[in-house]
């Protein structure tokens, strides 16, 4: 099976909006294709892997240097197109036309798993020259997929979802076995796809592996008209959602982006292998204030996530804490189908058998949350403005007599998010997006008053529609005050609403203060620049909430 | 030659003017003497005293502005004097009727290329280099990521793009005047045999296209009553300006494409909210640009129409031509 036919699936995928049609082309791809081929398409296609095998720059640079081309021609063609890997796909079009086409019969797996890993044994020269080469050896058609992979922006609108819905009809068998059996690192080969589709369900094949999550969803009015009763109250905690999983002994971690984490908190591993049930939670971990008893900031906890193995130092700095706020399994029983409210029951009553084992003390580690106990929905409401002060970002309200299903089903779990902290700020300067934004003025940054000086505060670039993007983009086109590279210092005029959830000073910023997550929630026309906040409210709010 | 306001044409109020003739090209407001390359609307505007063009654009024009303009029509290659001035049109193998306009005086030779395209077209006249001193040439798609594929190779994907979907209406969006009557004449010669329907914009194009003898499919008019079984599999042209908004509604399990250039690039295909993408240009590329540039052995080049930043830059760095840009 060549390239030629995952070249076609990626452009089937790329020109399609609808969701079935996707599904019904996956599946065709993979009933049609070989196993191991299968394989890297789903690596691929998920998008689980993108690792960089050479940077954009470099293959910008490599194209300027063997058919000498001007690096600012390259550097301008970018700004259109917003991805290296298209763009020298285009220049190198009708430029390798004279060389046979060796390479035309080659299928996915020697590319992925030869080709291009063979780059990295060669020296800078050979490797130059061997890029030259299969650029000139493989058929126009398939640069594109060859450039992204060698980039690692390897990127198509496919969602593990879909790879499981298709993988789910070609063979028949439930979608949520799929799914389970989607989870965790997935590593291409022949095996790990038989796996996928064998219709034959093994449950202790599966058994390191998480189940798939349970969601939250936005919560909507209709909500209010129910009795308090039927929900239990939680905080919502700012940290890394996790299936905390032990059976026959083996501790692992698994987040909800589905990666096994135990390297990174092995004191969490290592506590929990000495508790003699196996059970599998679902929680939060955190960076916890143990003497406060509330969470440390999300910007610790990072400290953490990409950091394996960490010292026993950075174990203290930022001791970690897990919270338990589910039990799905307990002692290889699934109990996922019980209400959620004797779950509790059974979460509490084991958790305290755990705790009164005095050889073993977890509660340095390990919790399980507490719950809240609003009298109606304004006293819940009330519990919500207070959130900001245990540093959690609102509510979690779950139905009492829900069971745990998967994803992000209606009607089960709602979060109840503190409103956003706000300020009116002016555009100053903007900057070409890339990717899908390529070409359109579409990353902004935001200016508050100081005395008579408008100061940077914040950057962001969500929250407009695509109409208003555009709209926008014509006019910074035209109240351009000067260009630096893609960024435009603009004419101040525009006034927007930037929520933001977080406050905190800064000494890195000139304005001396930092915004988490800023995004626009309004374009305030009906304000003159003069409306517009300044640095001291800004300061106000950060005391307000503080 | 030397300073700005000796060149025989220049830049007023947004568009080319030759002040010694006392003649506007492609005004965009009513004036008193236009010369129009060729029919699209951002080309002419209503309400000018006089109008001259070949007698192709004449006749697009009299159906868009209606029959009582006063216009003088002149062959492809006739030279005709205003003031000492010779003019002449040449084909610029943009759409039918499209020209060049080359204007000789004093011995100096100016060639504005209008929209013009190299790649093969057989519903208008190929392109034809013409020799000059100064050239205005426009600037659409001036950077080599623009490079088109042979036009039959875009005229099998649409086709294979329509065959592959037999229980799908394959809606495909394209500029009434030109590109409608090019994908036409392109797709009959496909494997695609079903049937073609194109929106009364197209349908009255397509009309006059044939009148002046040229070879395009016969389409079938689409009305708003028919029965979406009747149109399973069939192909219908429309004008994007109906690619948003309620009209689309008019049909049941459809698929959408746009016919243009810009498509070629992955971000404005996604952009644009259509389904498919299909790069097919009646501008030419950055190679066909060059080409024009180069064989018109100009030696002073000016760009109008895009952004000509890269493009200018690149000519004074690798070919060595001397650019000069416009005063506002």
């Amino acid at each position: 099976m060549s390239l030629k036919k995952f070249s076609e699936l990626f452009l089937d995928l790329d020109s399609s909006n609808s969701t079935n049609n996707k599904i019904e082309v996956i599946k065709n791809y993979f009933f049609s294709n070989d196993p191991i081929d299968n394989s890297w398409a789903i690596y691929l296609l998920t998008g689980k892997s993108n690792k960089r095998f050479i940077s954009g720059r470099y293959l910008k640079n490599l194209f300027s240097q063997i058919y000498e081309y001007p690096v600012w021609l390259i550097d301008t063609c970018y700004l259109k197109v917003g991805d290296s890997a298209e763009v020298i796909t285009l220049l190198l079009k009708n430029k390798t036309t004279s060389r046979k086409k060796e390479l035309s019969d080659i299928s996915l797996n020697e590319l992925l798993s030869k080709t291009i890993p063979d780059l990295s044994k060669l020296n800078e020269e050979e490797k130059n020259l061997q890029i030259k080469n299969i650029w000139e050896r493989l058929p126009e058609d398939y640069h594109l997929i060859f450039n992204k992979i060698l980039t690692g922006t390897f990127r198509v609108g496919v969602s593990i979802g879909l790879i499981t819905k298709s993988i789910s009809k070609l063979i028949n068998v439930d979608e949520e076995i799929i799914s389970h059996r989607m989870m965790g690192n997935f590593k291409p080969s022949i095996d790990s796809y038989e796996f996928l589709i064998n219709k034959n369900i093994n449950l202790e094949e599966l058994n390191s592996k998480p189940f798939p999550f349970l969601l939250a969803n936005t919560i909507e009015d209709k909500i209010f008209k129910n009795s308090i009763n039927d929900f239990q109250f939680e905080w919502k905690y700012d940290g890394i959602r996790l299936q905390l999983i032990k059976r026959s002994g083996n501790v692992s971690l698994w987040t909800r982006g589905q990666e096994l984490v135990n390297e990174s908190f092995p004191e969490l591993v290592e506590k929990m292998s000495h508790i003699n049930d196996d059970f599998v939670l679902d929680g939060e971990l955190l960076v916890w204030n143990f003497k406060e008893q509330i969470a440390f900031d999300f910007s610790l906890l990072q400290k953490r996530i990409n950091r394996k193995s960490p010292t026993r130092s950075i174990q203290i700095k930022y001791p970690i804490i897990f919270i338990a706020y589910d039990f799905l399994e307990i002692n290889g029983r699934d109990i996922r189908e019980i209400k959620l409210e004797n779950r509790r029951i059974e979460l509490e009553k084991y958790f305290s058998k755990w705790q009164n084992k005095t050889e073993n003390n977890i509660s340095d580690i390990f919790k399980i949350c507490d719950l809240i106990f609003p009298n109606d929905w304004p006293d819940a409401l009330t519990y919500k403005e207070k959130s900001r002060e245990n540093n959690t970002e609102g509510l979690i309200i779950k139905k009492k007599t829900s069971i745990y299903s998967s994803g992000r089903k209606k009607g089960i779990w709602w979060k109840y998010k503190v409103d956003p902290m706000q300020l009116d700020a002016v555009l100053i300067y903007a900057k070409a997006g890339s990717g899908r934004r390529a070409g359109l003025y579409t990353d902004y940054s935001f200016a508050l008053w100081k005395d008579e000086e408008l100061i940077k505060f914040a950057s962001a670039y969500s929250g407009l529609t695509n109409i208003e993007i555009k709209e926008l983009d014509k006019w910074i086109r035209k109240n351009t005050i000067e260009k630096f590279g893609p960024v435009r210092s603009l004419k101040p005029e525009m006034v927007f609403e930037i929520s933001f959830e977080k406050i905190q000073i800064s000494k890195r910023h000139k304005s001396g203060i930092a915004v988490r997550f800023p995004r626009i929630t309004k374009w305030r026309r009906d304000k003159k620049i003069n409306d517009a906040d300044s640095l001291e409210n800004a300061y106000e709010l950060m005391k307000k909430i503080s | 030659m030397g300073t700005k306001q000796e060149y025989l044409i220049r830049h007023k109020d947004g568009n080319l003017y030759c002040e010694l003739a006392d003649i506007w090209i492609d005004p965009s407001k009513p004036v008193k003497k236009a010369l129009i390359t060729h029919a699209h609307f951002d080309h002419f505007t209503f309400g000018c005293e006089e109008y001259i063009s070949t007698k192709e654009t004449a006749i697009l024009l009299k159906e868009r502005v209606g029959g009582n303009i006063k216009i003088k029509t002149f062959e492809y290659g006739e030279e005709f004097k205003i003031n000492g001035i010779n003019i002449s049109f040449h084909p610029s193998g943009h759409i039918l009727g499209s020209s060049q306009i080359r204007f000789i005086f004093a011995e100096e030779k100016w060639l504005i290329s209008g929209d013009f395209k190299l790649q093969k077209d057989e519903t208008c006249k190929q392109f034809k280099i013409i020799k000059t001193d100064y050239l205005i040439s426009e600037c659409t798609f001036g950077l080599p990521i623009f490079k088109w594929d042979e036009t039959n190779k875009i005229a099998n994907d649409i086709s294979k793009w329509i065959t592959n979907s037999p229980e799908k209406t394959s809606l495909l969006f394209c500029y009434s005047l030109g590109k409608a009557q090019r994908l036409l004449n392109e797709i009959s010669q496909t494997n695609f045999k079903g049937n073609i329907y194109s929106h009364d914009s197209i349908h009255k194009m397509n009309n006059i296209y044939k009148k002046l003898g040229i070879d395009i499919k016969d389409t079938i008019k689409i009305e708003n009553k028919k029965k979406i079984d009747e149109l399973k599999g069939s192909l219908i042209l429309l004008p994007p300006s109906l690619s948003k908004g309620s009209y689309l509604k008019n049909f049941k399990n459809i698929q959408t494409a746009f016919a243009s250039g810009w498509m070629s690039i992955r971000a404005l295909r996604k952009r644009s909210g259509y389904d498919k993408g299909f790069a097919i240009s009646d501008h030419a590329d950055w190679d066909g640009i060059l080409e024009v540039v180069k064989k018109s052995e100009a030696k002073n080049v000016f760009f109008h129409h895009g952004d000509s930043e890269a493009l200018s830059k690149y000519l004074v760095e690798k070919e060595s031509i001397n650019v000069l840009f416009f005063g506002k």
